[in-house]
């Protein structure tokens, strides 16, 4: 697939979801003006999980911020569920859940997850909202003992978990995920995305996943999409057709090796693929 | 608990201090036992103290008013103008040169000039005060307002939480470090402010500045000196309670992590 490519990663179309649509961001800086986003365009139908995967400075992170409202792309669409990004935050639909955990400090675990209902109060009465209750969402995510603890007491892996419990808390119609697990030692990164996959498949949300690891995204994914970088764009869908749900066990089977396997190499020609 | 958990209670927190505050006290009394008058010894500071509880105290009182109210105008008007500056970039642009002129300014030229204005009250006291703490604190609770986490920042963005609701749940618990280092600056610092503003501008109200200056003036060294003692006390009072808010409040900054289960 070559520069500009669509990648079409719903089989059924029509049913909302995320529509990115030729999306390009300059950057300016003082060696002058630097592409970072060329032409992306994709879409990802409700209730899916897209995992986006790249070389370092591939504008995977661009595009996420750019996709939440964070950053205004200089070419392109973005429609989530229809509305372009300034609109689905506006209406609480967009879950956030960033690289570091960036809790509050000062406020309780309980009163960290609480933090999406005292803000922006407007947009909670609309028609089938149905906010979670943090204290069930807290236990759901195994942190049921520790509502009352400040979060410098947590453990990296935990303090994370608050983090993607915030975000799934109000029930935001798409969640997007920069890396949550990218600062988190191995071994419980690994834990991190199990727990993180028996909660997304109780509950199935549509996702963009940012993460630069490779069974990170084989594991969770629907489909991958793989970015080539200078400018970034999107070189390749691989769908994951493994079986749902996924326990640990299906890492060790020769399908999920298959598809780590295949996801190397396309890794490998984007991370030589220049201009 | 580990001993070391008590703090100010365990002998190696106060005894080093101790010895050497006791040394330095020693070789003040054998300087002035033989430079009687240059210096008054241990004792007649002591003597004096004591025998006019009365005078030192309500000078105290005093010197102690013109240094809270006039830190407490000084840091609240720095703080409000701080949130504007962190609202409204132009607003920085426009009152930040002004702000660095008056600190650059001293403040000891401007209080005869203020004695004028306002008279030999409170007010120009006050002001003094108030202006020696402000930029200080315009600073440093300038810089606490931005130190907030930016990633906590995008979380709020997402949500469309308002500038307002940015400030009040993240940008302010945030600037509270920073706002604590400055009042353990301002504090002793209105102290400053307020014996200088005496000086300048003693008039009808004592104080202990003004004090100083009447003793001097007589070649009374005893009352000079007991003042001194008074203000250096005052001083650590003011720093103390500062303290012990700032442990009241602040205990999930660093010292949260010691109560990890």
């Amino acid at each position: 697939m070559g520069s500009g490519a669509s990648a079409d990663v719903d089989e059924s179309k029509g049913e909302g979801g995320l529509d990115v649509l030729g999306v390009s961001k300059v950057f300016d800086t003082r060696k002058g003006r630097v592409p970072v986003l060329r032409d992306v365009s994709f879409r990802i139908g409700r209730g899916r999980f897209v995992s986006l995967i790249g070389p370092t400075g591939c504008g995977k992170s661009t595009l996420l911020r750019i996709v939440a409202g964070l950053l205004a792309a200089d070419g392109g669409t973005v429609s989530i569920f229809g509305e372009p990004p300034e609109r689905a935050t506006a209406a609480k639909h967009v879950g956030f859940v960033p690289q570091s955990p960036a809790l509050l400090p000062w406020r309780t675990v309980l009163d960290n997850v609480r933090v999406p209902f005292q803000v922006n109060q407007k947009a909670d009465g609309a028609p089938g909202r149905r906010f979670r209750d943090p204290v069930e969402v807290l236990e759901s995510f195994g942190l049921g003992d520790v509502l009352h603890s400040r979060p410098a007491q947590l453990s990296g892996g935990m303090q994370q978990r608050v983090a993607i419990a915030r975000a799934f808390v109000f029930d935001p119609s798409i969640l997007l995920m920069d890396e949550p697990f990218s600062a988190l030692d191995e071994l419980t990164r690994e834990r991190q995305r199990h727990e993180l996959l028996d909660v997304w498949e109780s509950d199935q949300k549509t996702v963009l996943f940012v993460t630069h690891s490779v069974p990170e995204a084989v594991a969770l994914s629907d489909a991958v999409l793989v970015m080539s970088a200078q400018p970034g764009r999107v070189r390749a869908v691989i769908p994951v057709d493994l079986p749902r749900p996924r326990g640990e066990l299906v890492e060790a089977t020769d399908g999920f090796h298959d598809l780590e396997r295949q996801l190397r190499s396309e890794l490998r020609v984007a991370s030589n693929d220049h201009g | 608990m580990d001993k070391d958990d008590h703090g100010l209670l365990h002998s190696r927190a106060w005894l080093p201090p101790l010895v050497a505050f006791g040394l330095l006290t020693l070789g003040w009394q054998l300087y002035a036992v033989h430079n009687r008058f240059v210096v008054p010894t241990v004792p007649q500071i002591l003597t004096q103290l004591v025998d006019h509880p009365g005078l030192f105290w309500n000078n105290l009182l005093v010197t102690l008013q013109e240094a809270v109210v006039g830190a407490s105008i000084g840091m609240l008007a720095a703080f409000v103008l701080a949130m504007g500056m962190c609202q409204v970039r132009l607003v920085e642009r426009a009152l930040m040169p002004l702000a660095v002129v008056l600190n650059v300014t001293p403040v000891i030229a401007i209080a005869p000039a203020l004695v004028v204005a306002f008279g030999f009250g409170m007010t120009p006291k006050y002001i003094v005060t108030a202006v020696i703490v402000f930029f200080p604190f315009l600073i440093n609770s300038l810089t606490g307002l931005r130190s907030s986490d930016p990633q906590a920042h995008d979380v709020f963005t997402t949500l469309h939480a308002s500038r307002w609701e940015i400030l009040v749940h993240l940008r302010l618990p945030s600037s509270l470090p920073f706002l604590f280092a400055a009042a353990r600056i301002c504090m002793p610092l209105s102290v400053v402010g307020a014996v200088v503003a005496e000086f300048t501008a003693a008039g009808k109200v004592s104080g202990l500045g003004s004090l100083i200056e009447t003793s001097a003036s007589l070649s009374d060294l005893k009352t000079v000196y007991a003042s001194v003692l008074v203000l250096a006390f005052m001083g650590i009072g003011l720093t103390v309670v500062v303290i012990v808010l700032q442990r009241r409040l602040l205990g999930w900054h660093q010292t949260a992590a010691l109560r990890r289960p």
